[in-house]
């Protein structure tokens, strides 16, 4: 194959644009045979020298191909003088391709590189070269040469093109800069951008909307991309600057749709790999990506955000003074992280919201406002829970004469966890001292208790059968939290809630001033103003009997309050 | 008339960065790491982060006491007020 690149190169570019043209689609045969139909059909057209000599080796049948390459060689040289005539003849092959052609650079060398570093890559290359190198060459630049094959080489990675009818001019003004192209494996900044560029134009080209007016899409849109000047004619194009310019100038402020597509241009260009300048990929990288996508050549898209993004930033280096550049893209890089954080801190919400449950509201603030007291009263009933944990095996027998008092302190501990939600993680604290010297004063507490309460059978009937009720206590958690967003006012959002800890706390309380519970329930009781008012006035009259009752009755409107004892 | 749609927009503005920064700071104070942190140095993102995780490590501890209560439950009398209080605490 590799003998055969050679003829690819030479032969295609003296074949008829379109010969060439319509073998292209037939790439996908044997490059040989491609080549070898390029040849045939061109014969006549293409040349009077070695061609003739190769077509007529070759003309009997693709087995030609084998004594074609050999004869590369030797007429390599002669190819390439007579080349120089044919090339001047045709006008449609483009300058660049034909460059390495016509010129002296195009050493035998040089020829050798192409020819045998990898042999897909030159057949292809030479495919590629072809297919470029149909359209007349208009000017022969000799520096164009060398970069030329690069360039080919690098296209020809990616699926052949067809060949392209752009401009010379503009070709040779893309390619003026291509002149610094280095071999892509280099990736030098300019050059790559700018082959990127040529490339770009040539699939522009090769699809069937005129090459004037992607190419100078594509082109334009590498220089007014800081510009914002939207004279894309992609639409997209011209959002995605118009975009860039708002959000420039808004200095971000709204997060627009267009907003987002920068943003989505910033991911994509994070992600692809190399991303030199932020500022200057979105832009370049969405209207690439247009052409890219029109053309469906997705092959492409990484070599072409890399050097889209290098191309960019050269072309803004260019066009503006070193200054301004700078400090256009420090603004604009100032916007894009700004941005950036802006959206890490909006999922992050996002995030935050689908934890709470029950949060329907959008508002900033408003959701910050339920996500802290949803916080807290997890953290309340971790606590209590873990409290219960340790709690419950030490309960004694005697414990039933506490129901009473636990009924007791819910009033109280409803008083208490109504005046203050924060203050609810106070009466904690002293829980742990509590139980740890809850064992001596449980039994004389009951014993003290006990005549306080004559009826402390009187709870435990009701202890299995409001089960249910329990039950639906059980699922405090949701009302509890369903509070949140009801209409409840804050004050009985953090009693409800705090509700079914209640009788810890009441527990707890009761454990904690043994001798004062009576006095402690007497004033709690008389204590309406405290607590949501209507459970503590009650709790006085129905202290004696009806305890479980006012439970029932209880703080939480909207929830069934477990009557604790319950 | 600008004078006060420009005050409008910027008190909204005032008003929500304002909000925003209490609220960052409220949570900050209940997020057990950060509270011991420098306290002006962390981010806002990083504060909703750390709550995300918080209250998703709540949750977890939430799991794991229910399932203790319940167990606990299930050895205790079921008529006697312990498992009236477990039950009461068992979401």
């Amino acid at each position: 194959m590799n003998h055969c690149v050679p003829d690819f190169e030479f032969d295609d570019d003296h074949s008829i644009p379109t010969s060439s043209v319509l073998n292209r689609p037939r790439k996908s045969a044997m490059a040989e045979e491609d080549v070898m139909e390029l040849l045939w059909q061109n014969g006549p057209v293409v040349l009077h020298n070695q061609n003739q000599r190769s077509l007529k080796k070759s003309q009997p049948s693709f087995p030609a191909d084998q004594s074609a390459p050999r004869e590369i060689p030797s007429s390599h040289h002669h190819q390439q003088e007579q080349q120089d005539h044919l090339f001047m003849q045709e006008d449609e092959m483009a300058s660049w391709l034909h460059y390495p052609l016509n010129d002296t650079n195009f050493d035998s060398d040089f020829c050798t590189d192409l020819l045998y570093p990898a042999p897909c890559i030159t057949s292809t290359t030479t495919t590629t070269a072809t297919a470029t190198a149909t359209p007349p060459v208009r000017a022969t630049r000799v520096r164009d040469s060398r970069p030329q094959l690069n360039t080919a080489t690098t296209v020809a990675s990616a699926p052949p093109l067809r060949p392209p009818i752009p401009p010379p001019p503009r070709r040779t003004e893309n390619f003026g800069l291509f002149a610094r192209h280095m071999p892509r494996e280099v990736a030098s900044g300019p050059s790559n951008s700018k082959s990127v560029t040529i490339r770009e134009s040539t699939v522009v080209d090769s699809s069937d909307t005129p090459a004037p007016g992607p190419d100078s899409r594509a082109s334009e849109a590498m220089r007014s991309m800081e510009g914002a000047s939207g004279v894309n004619n992609n639409n997209r194009c011209r959002n995605t600057s118009g975009a860039g310019a708002a959000a420039t100038s808004s200095g971000g402020g709204g997060g627009s749709s267009g907003a987002r597509d920068l943003t989505m241009c910033e991911m994509t260009v994070t992600s692809s790999p190399g991303g030199s300048s932020a500022s200057a990929e979105p832009p370049a990288q969405k209207p690439a990506a247009e052409d890219r996508k029109r053309k469906g050549r997705e092959t492409d898209d990484e070599y072409h955000s890399e050097d889209v993004e290098l191309e960019s930033a050269d072309a803004k280096k260019q066009s503006r003074g070193s200054t301004s550049a700078k400090r256009s893209r420090a603004a604009e890089v100032h916007n894009l992280s700004e941005r950036r954080r802006r959206d890490r801190i909006n999922e992050k919400m996002r995030a935050l919201q689908e934890l709470i449950p029950r949060c329907n509201k959008s508002d900033k603030a408003s959701m910050l406002d339920e996500a802290i007291e949803y916080l807290k009263a997890l953290q309340l009933q971790v606590q209590m829970m873990s409290v219960g944990c340790g709690v419950v095996p030490m309960m004694f027998p005697g414990v039933q004469q506490y129901m009473p008092n636990m009924g007791m302190g819910i009033g109280m501990g409803m008083g208490m966890g109504m005046g203050m939600d924060m203050g609810m993680s106070r009466p904690m604290m002293p829980f742990p001292n509590v139980l740890a010297g809850s064992a001596m004063p449980t039994p004389a507490a009951a014993a003290h208790l006990g005549p306080r309460f004559p009826m402390p059978p009187f709870h435990m009937p009701p202890v299995p059968g409001p089960d249910p009720s329990r039950v639906q206590a059980a699922n405090h958690s949701d009302p509890m939290f369903n509070s949140f967003g009801m209409q409840n006012p804050n004050q009985a959002r953090a009693s409800n809630f705090v509700d079914p800890y209640q009788q810890y706390l009441a527990l707890h309380r009761m454990q904690l001033p043994l001798q004062q519970n009576q006095s402690m329930v007497q004033p709690n009781a008389s204590k309406p103003s405290t607590s949501k008012g209507a459970e503590n006035r009650e709790n006085p009259e129905n202290h004696p009997s009806g305890r479980l009752k006012s439970f029932d009755r209880v703080p939480c409107k909207g929830c069934r309050l477990p009557s604790f004892v319950v | 008339m600008s004078s006060r749609r420009s005050r409008q927009a910027a008190g909204v503005s005032r008003i929500s960065d304002d909000q925003i920064i209490e609220l960052v700071a409220k949570l900050r104070q209940l997020l057990p790491e950060i509270r011991d942190r420098r306290p002006q140095k962390v981010s806002a993102s990083k504060v909703l982060q750390e709550t995300c995780n918080y209250i998703r490590s709540l949750h977890r501890e939430v799991d794991d006491l229910s399932e203790r209560l319940s167990q606990l439950l299930s050895t205790i009398d079921a008529d006697s007020p312990e498992a009236a209080i477990i039950r009461s605490l068992i979401m």
